[in-house]
């Protein structure tokens, strides 16, 4: 039961990167894509209606995480106190830039709304590359199981870490770097006219420079943090999951070659999930590793909820998954196709 | 308490304190509004006629800016759960998390998928699609009211629990959790007067617009239609379930029942005081001024019962801060009692077909729309201060609750930071609702105008 949990809250999260981490590529490739105001709008309605519907997969997250894994998100949440507030504004300002710029028809602060999307969603993008980069290298536990970070120390990997060092940062680089190859996906697919062939410029582009970035950051894990590469080598299930992901690059590169956007999309999409979920495959049955001493790590069992609350819950998370995508089945149909800026659809999507 | 810059414990009171706040003033209109739209929508589709359309289409604007900035801070809400309340989240997060995580499952998803259909969405959709998009939206909203307040009832009264080898909470029966009986009178109560804030606010643009001179086909609809849903609900906040609420909290916090009446000493016939002002060091309430009896009427249903007064708990286990709970609960009582003769004068009016020509009334039901948020904020701060000094009622003590390893700074940075954020984004909230109140209903698609700016 605590597997079957562990292996839903990874694949909450994941699913939250891949869905949301698409719109933060979109904000970073608002000013480089969209050259006038006009464009811009275009932009933010690719991102419309659902990016609130995306949005609630990290809500959802932090629920179900709280009911599994109380003890994980007490420490992580309260020992990574400044960061997680610096991402809760981002979210803040970022929903209020894509509701409010739309509102605004005065050409000055509509600049200065875009300003705020661009810079949230890049920040947003950083800070859960960072995230990332910290559950892989681990956190200085102390024996009561809690920690706490500050931003940084002495960008030391070992010992008393902070939240940026020299391998959690490279790793937010790359975060980067592929949400917005991912949202260059995106926008080929959503978009039309110019902004639609600076986006399938750009997808390729950037795709050709994670090669390279990927491979230094598998580098620098085998060094940072050995236990997961060893990991993924024993757990059949991350076979399966790298399976997945080489699928996906093979979709993703034949959709980029041919200009079959909503391939590309797709083989992006399973790729960051088939990547994210082997990492999360590969750290099992560990959920917190330690900087400091080995056997302070947490694992899975030490921070699972009673077992009785856990099969309660999975007798409701399932019907509630269904419903969730049948809302998402119901209002794509009506949002299919490419966004376009007119008269007709009333507002900003 | 000890009130001091370093003082952890306070701060993060204070913090989740001032963001809840913030973020349920927006809620209340959310849900008190919803079930307006899916009204309007329905007669619409029944009658034909298109004065419900449009003010479907005017309040669903409101709507959504209000909507999206209730999101934007219900956000932050969760995630204090983890980094203000570590040893609450460790020690119940089995338990509360349930409802936390249903409350994203099944209430979020709905209604994000249809706001955005909702709001944007009118032609897409088709006038059918329309009003199944408005009645997601409503249901989604009530539903995550629904299970925020069974999380909240937990923590006032905790039931369908067992405690653990490690101390901690675990579920034991869920059936038990759900329907838990706090649940269903506060859910009641709160539901009630999330309605009178929405018919408060409708009512008052109605009033706004009549006094103007302005869209008056609008107006009426506003006028009509919030004035009786007004009366209604105005009633209902008071009874059954402001009673009820009251009875609950006799039988299972009687010491929060003494704070809020500042009963100092138990007594047979306890009255309740109209006025009055409680002196907490000296044990008394000063000039009262009391209806004879009615407490013990109130809370236990005959004039005779005997009610409970602080001197019969230890000091430990008093509520620490007497004085707010009791001028907090005072307010929202003299407030729902003056809704209900407002809108009582208003329905009479209405009813003999004087009311648009009654500028006087007008006028105060144009000023009243801020007081219901005045009453929903302050019953809220009293159940929440009187559940104090717990954080899980007759479990779990707030002091063991807070997270260890944040320090008081930290905490006051982030409250700051807080502070700043919500006044801005107040700001904002006001500024845009005020230039959609001044387009009016019969305003053209926003976006028509800013097209020809833009290109
Ligand atoms: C428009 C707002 C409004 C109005 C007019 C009233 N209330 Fe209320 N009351 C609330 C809004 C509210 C609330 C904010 O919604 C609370 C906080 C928690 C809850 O469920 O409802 C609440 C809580 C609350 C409690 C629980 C306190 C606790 O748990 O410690 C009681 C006993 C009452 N109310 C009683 C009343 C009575 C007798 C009223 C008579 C008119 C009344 N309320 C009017
Ligand atoms: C929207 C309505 C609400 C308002 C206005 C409100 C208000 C407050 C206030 C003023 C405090 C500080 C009290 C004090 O420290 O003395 C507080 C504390 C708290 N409330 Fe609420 N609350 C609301 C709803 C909820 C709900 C639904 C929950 C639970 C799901 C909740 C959980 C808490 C917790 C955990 C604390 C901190 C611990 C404590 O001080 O007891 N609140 N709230
Ligand atoms: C500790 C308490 C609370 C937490 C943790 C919390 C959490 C949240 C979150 C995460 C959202 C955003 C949902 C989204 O992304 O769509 C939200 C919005 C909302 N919350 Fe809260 N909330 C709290 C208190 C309350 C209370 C007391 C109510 C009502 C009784 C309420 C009603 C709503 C509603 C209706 C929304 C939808 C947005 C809106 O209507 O403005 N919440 N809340």
């Amino acid at each position: 039961m605590i597997t079957l949990w562990y292996a839903i809250l990874a694949f909450m999260l994941t699913t939250y990167i891949v869905l949301d981490g698409r719109n933060f590529g979109v904000g970073i490739l608002h000013w480089i894509v969209a050259r006038n105001q006009n464009e811009r709008r275009q932009v933010i309605a690719a991102i419309g209606p659902l990016w609130s519907w995306h949005e609630v997969w990290l809500v959802a997250t932090g629920g179900v995480m709280l009911m599994a894994f109380p003890r994980l998100m007490s420490a992580s949440f309260s020992g990574c106190y400044l960061a997680l507030f610096l991402i809760l504004w981002c979210v803040l300002l970022r929903g209020i830039s894509i509701e409010v710029g739309g509102h605004l028809s005065d050409p000055l602060w509509q600049e200065f709304w875009d300003a705020v999307f661009v810079f949230s969603n890049l920040l947003l993008a950083v800070l859960f590359g960072a995230a990332l980069g910290n559950i892989a290298r681990g956190v200085p536990l102390t024996s009561q199981g809690t920690f706490y970070l500050p931003f940084f120390t002495n960008f030391g990997i070992r010992g008393s870490v902070g939240l940026l060092d020299w391998y959690t940062v490279p790793v937010a680089l790359f975060c980067v770097l592929i949400l917005t190859a991912h949202g260059a996906n995106y926008l080929a697919m959503k978009t039309e006219g110019a902004v639609h062939e600076r986006s399938v410029r750009l997808a390729r582009r950037l795709w050709l420079a994670t090669i390279p970035a990927f491979v230094i950051i598998t580098v620098l894990t085998w060094f940072v943090r050995p236990q997961l590469l060893q990991g993924m080598a024993v757990r059949p299930v991350s076979w399966l999951t790298l399976v997945v992901s080489a699928v996906s690059i093979y979709a993703l590169v034949s959709g980029l070659r041919h200009e079959r956007e909503r391939l590309a999309l797709l083989g992006s999409s399973f790729l960051l999930f088939g990547l994210l979920m082997t990492g999360a495959a590969a750290l099992f049955p560990v959920v917190l590793y330690s900087t400091t001493d080995n056997s302070l790590q947490l694992t899975a069992a030490d921070c699972a909820a009673p077992a009785f609350s856990l099969a309660i819950a999975i007798a409701w998370w399932i019907p509630a998954l269904i419903l969730a995508f049948a809302y998402l089945y119901i209002i794509q149909r009506h949002y299919g196709g490419k966004a376009s800026v007119s008269k007709d659809s009333q507002e900003l999507y | 308490m000890q009130a001091s810059l370093t003082d952890a414990a306070l701060w993060h009171r204070i913090h989740f304190g001032f963001t809840i706040t913030y973020h349920y003033l927006f809620p209340q209109l959310t849900m008190g509004l919803a079930w307006f739209l899916v009204y309007w929508k329905w007669r619409a589709l029944r009658t034909g006629a298109e004065k419900y359309n449009r003010a479907a289409r005017f309040w669903a604007r409101i709507f959504g800016l209000n909507f999206a900035v209730g999101v934007v801070t219900g956000i932050p809400m969760e995630f204090q759960f983890g980094t203000n309340w570590a040893g609450f989240s460790k020690y119940s997060g089995a338990v509360i998390g349930q409802t936390l995580a249903m409350e994203g499952m099944f209430a979020f998803f709905l209604e994000s998928a249809f706001i955005g259909a909702f709001i944007w969405g009118e032609k897409r959709l088709g006038p059918k699609g329309h009003f199944l998009a408005a009645v997601g939206v409503a249901t989604g909203s009530w539903l995550s009211g629904l299970f925020i307040l069974v999380t909240n009832a937990f923590m006032q009264h905790p039931v369908g629990y067992a405690v653990a080898a490690d101390g901690t909470l675990a579920l034991s029966n869920v059936g038990a959790f759900l329907l838990n009986p706090w649940a269903l009178v506060q859910f009641a109560h709160n539901q009630c007067a999330a309605l009178v804030t929405g018919a408060f606010v409708i009512t008052a643009m109605g009033a706004f617009y009549t006094l103007r001179g302005v869209h008056s086909e609008q107006a009426r609809v506003y006028l009509n239609t919030g004035t009786l849903v007004g009366l209604v609900a105005s009633l209902l906040v008071a009874f059954p379930t402001g009673d009820s609420q009251a009875k609950m909290v006799g039988r299972y916090q009687p010491v929060t029942l003494a704070s809020m009446e500042g009963l100092f000493h138990g007594t047979r016939l306890a009255d309740v005081s109209v006025i009055g002002q409680p002196n907490v060091s000296q044990q008394r309430l000063e000039n009262p001024i009391s209806l004879p009896g009615a407490l013990s009427f109130l809370a236990y249903g005959t004039f005779k019962s005997y009610v409970r007064g602080l001197d019969e708990f230890s000091k430990n286990d008093w509520p620490d801060n007497i004085e707010l709970i009791y001028y907090a609960f005072h307010i929202m009582i003299t407030l729902g009692t003056i809704f209900i003769l407002i809108m009582a004068w208003a329905n009479w009016k209405r009813w003999r077909g004087r009311l648009e020509s009654s500028a006087g009334l007008l006028w105060i039901l144009m000023l009243a729309f801020p007081f219901p948020y005045i009453a929903n904020s302050l019953g809220w701060m009293t159940t929440e201060l009187g559940r104090q000094p717990w954080l899980v009622y007759g479990l779990f003590r707030t002091a063991s609750g807070y997270s260890q390893v944040v320090s008081a700074g930290d905490t006051i940075f982030t409250l700051i930071g807080f502070v700043g954020l919500y006044f801005v984004l107040g700001l904002l909230f006001l500024y845009l609702t005020g230039r959609e109140i001044n387009k009016g209903p019969d305003a053209p698609y926003p976006l028509a105008k800013r097209q020809e700016v833009a290109v």
